[in-house]
């Protein structure tokens, strides 16, 4: 069997791991983000004081050394998961904190009128927080969150630390056993470059369906 | 007199700044009140003491026979039925004409879609805010439409009384017209109204009485024709005379 035969279903493999953690990593942070964000606003004292600890603690923290601390942290808590999940948790407190930053700083920018409007028409702080801010804070927040998750497909590769096969990590096996590294990596670049492409154009595309008509410069 | 609205001794201080001294007055059902004065006199602080946007530091109000600034009131339950109309017009953004009308209905007062859809269409043609316009944006609305969208989605929750806070001061002079003629049709309508504005035209026309704000407290009030031409305080007279100047013969 040639080197690029065995190479690719592997690759392949490794792709589809890297797509998984994604798919459940990117939303999640998103959520994570978002709660965090308007806890820091509209939370109470201790609330806010909580959120502001864990963005402070995960944004402080190399993220290699959050997923180590996971890895082997969790189980002297009694606390069993695969490493595929560690990893998956340590990028959505990774990510979720820095996104959080972005939807703190877009729910202040929101006009205090809206808040106003909202508490005459009789909304508590919950509903307005969800029917009048939130809506129109995660559209500011958007591209501070696409930058997030375009970096987070990047670093998604240092899954392999803890031992999740994921694309990086078939590629540095590869690399190990036949020594082309060149092509190898030149091919795990590409297709990583193809996956943050197609987020950024993803996330244009979103911007642009939730564009509210009338209030933006159309470019 | 039926009253719905009643403020007792209102006091409120920025700091050291006192900006309200004991402010007192009452709404009956079916009035419309003016209150006017020169900037700084309290009057924006005074509407929002009223439904607690602004907590008063001393002082009661009343809505109907509820206390609103008694600590066990549910302020939220009780703004529904307070309408307000801001200068900012401050419609919700992301939000048409029709869903900023409806979201009150449907989010708040919990209403079924169809019912809040039907009410919210209702209050829009009150204020001429005609079918074409029902799917706009409200950064697609001229001044004069935002503010007549503003007043049906303070109208369509059917408040018990709708405080205008300067509702033609941020529009074109050419657009004060159309929010003017709609608050007139309303007053007209007796839906309870306070109105704080300087447009002395609206309140020589429907207005019931006029109470004239300064330096934190009600200097005079009375019959608008009363404290428009015949003011019994210097201050009053200074601003009339300054605003009539200002608007020359316009009524």
């Amino acid at each position: 069997m040639s080197f690029w035969e065995e190479f690719f279903p592997a690759l392949l493999s490794g792709f589809t791991e890297t797509l998984a953690i994604l798919a459940v990593a990117i939303p999640v942070s998103i959520a994570w983000g978002v709660v965090l964000g308007s806890a820091r606003v509209y939370g109470n004292r201790l609330v806010s004081l909580i959120a502001a600890g864990i963005v402070g603690l995960f944004r402080g923290f190399p993220l290699v050394v959050t997923l180590l601390i996971l890895f082997f942290g969790l189980p002297e808590l009694g606390i069993y998961i695969p490493p595929f999940w560690t990893a998956v948790l340590a990028f959505i407190l990774c990510s979720g904190a820095y996104q959080s930053e972005y939807v703190r700083g877009a729910i202040r920018s929101i006009d205090v009128g809206q808040s106003l409007a909202a508490r005459a028409l009789g909304m508590s702080k919950a509903q307005e927080l969800l029917y009048v801010i939130l809506p129109q804070a995660f559209r500011r927040a958007l591209p501070g969150i696409s930058n997030e998750i375009i970096y987070m497909i990047k670093y998604s590769s240092l899954a392999y630390i803890v031992g999740v096969t994921e694309m990086f990590s078939v590629s540095k096996r590869f690399n190990s056993l036949y020594f082309r590294p060149v092509e190898i990596f030149f091919t795990a670049a590409i297709i990583y470059l193809a996956m943050t492409t197609a987020a950024t154009i993803g996330f244009k595309l979103l911007e642009s369906k939730l564009r509210i008509p009338g209030l933006e410069v159309e470019v | 007199m039926d009253v719905v609205l009643r403020a007792e001794d209102i006091h409120k201080s920025y700091g050291k700044t006192k900006v309200l001294k004991g402010v007192s007055f009452e709404v009956g059902r079916g009035e419309t009140k003016v209150i006017c004065g020169p900037s700084g006199a309290g009057k924006s602080t005074l509407l929002r003491c009223l439904n607690l946007l602004t907590r008063p530091d001393k002082g009661r109000v009343w809505l109907e026979d509820v206390e609103l600034t008694s600590p066990s009131v549910n302020i939220n339950k009780m703004r529904q039925k307070i309408g307000f109309v801001f200068q900012e017009f401050n419609l919700f953004n992301h939000l048409t004409a029709l869903d900023n009308v409806m979201i009150g209905l449907t989010k708040v007062k919990k209403l079924p879609k169809d019912e809040a859809r039907r009410i919210a269409k209702e209050a829009l043609l009150t204020v001429h805010i005609t079918e074409d316009l029902w799917n706009k944006y409200p950064a697609q609305l001229s001044g004069g439409q935002k503010q007549r969208v503003a007043i049906a989605r303070a109208l369509a929750m059917d408040p018990v009384i709708i405080l205008y806070d300067e509702p033609t001061s941020a529009l074109d002079p050419h657009l004060i017209g159309e929010v003017l003629e709609v608050m007139k049709e309303l007053a007209r309508r007796k839906v309870t109204g306070l109105v704080v504005t300087h447009e002395i035209g609206f309140a020589l026309s429907v207005a019931d009485e006029i109470m004239f704000m300064y330096n934190g407290r009600i200097v005079e009030r009375g019959p608008p024709k009363e404290v428009v031409f015949n003011p019994k305080h210097e201050v009053t007279a200074r601003f009339f005379k300054r605003i009539s100047e200002l608007y020359g013969g316009r009524k």
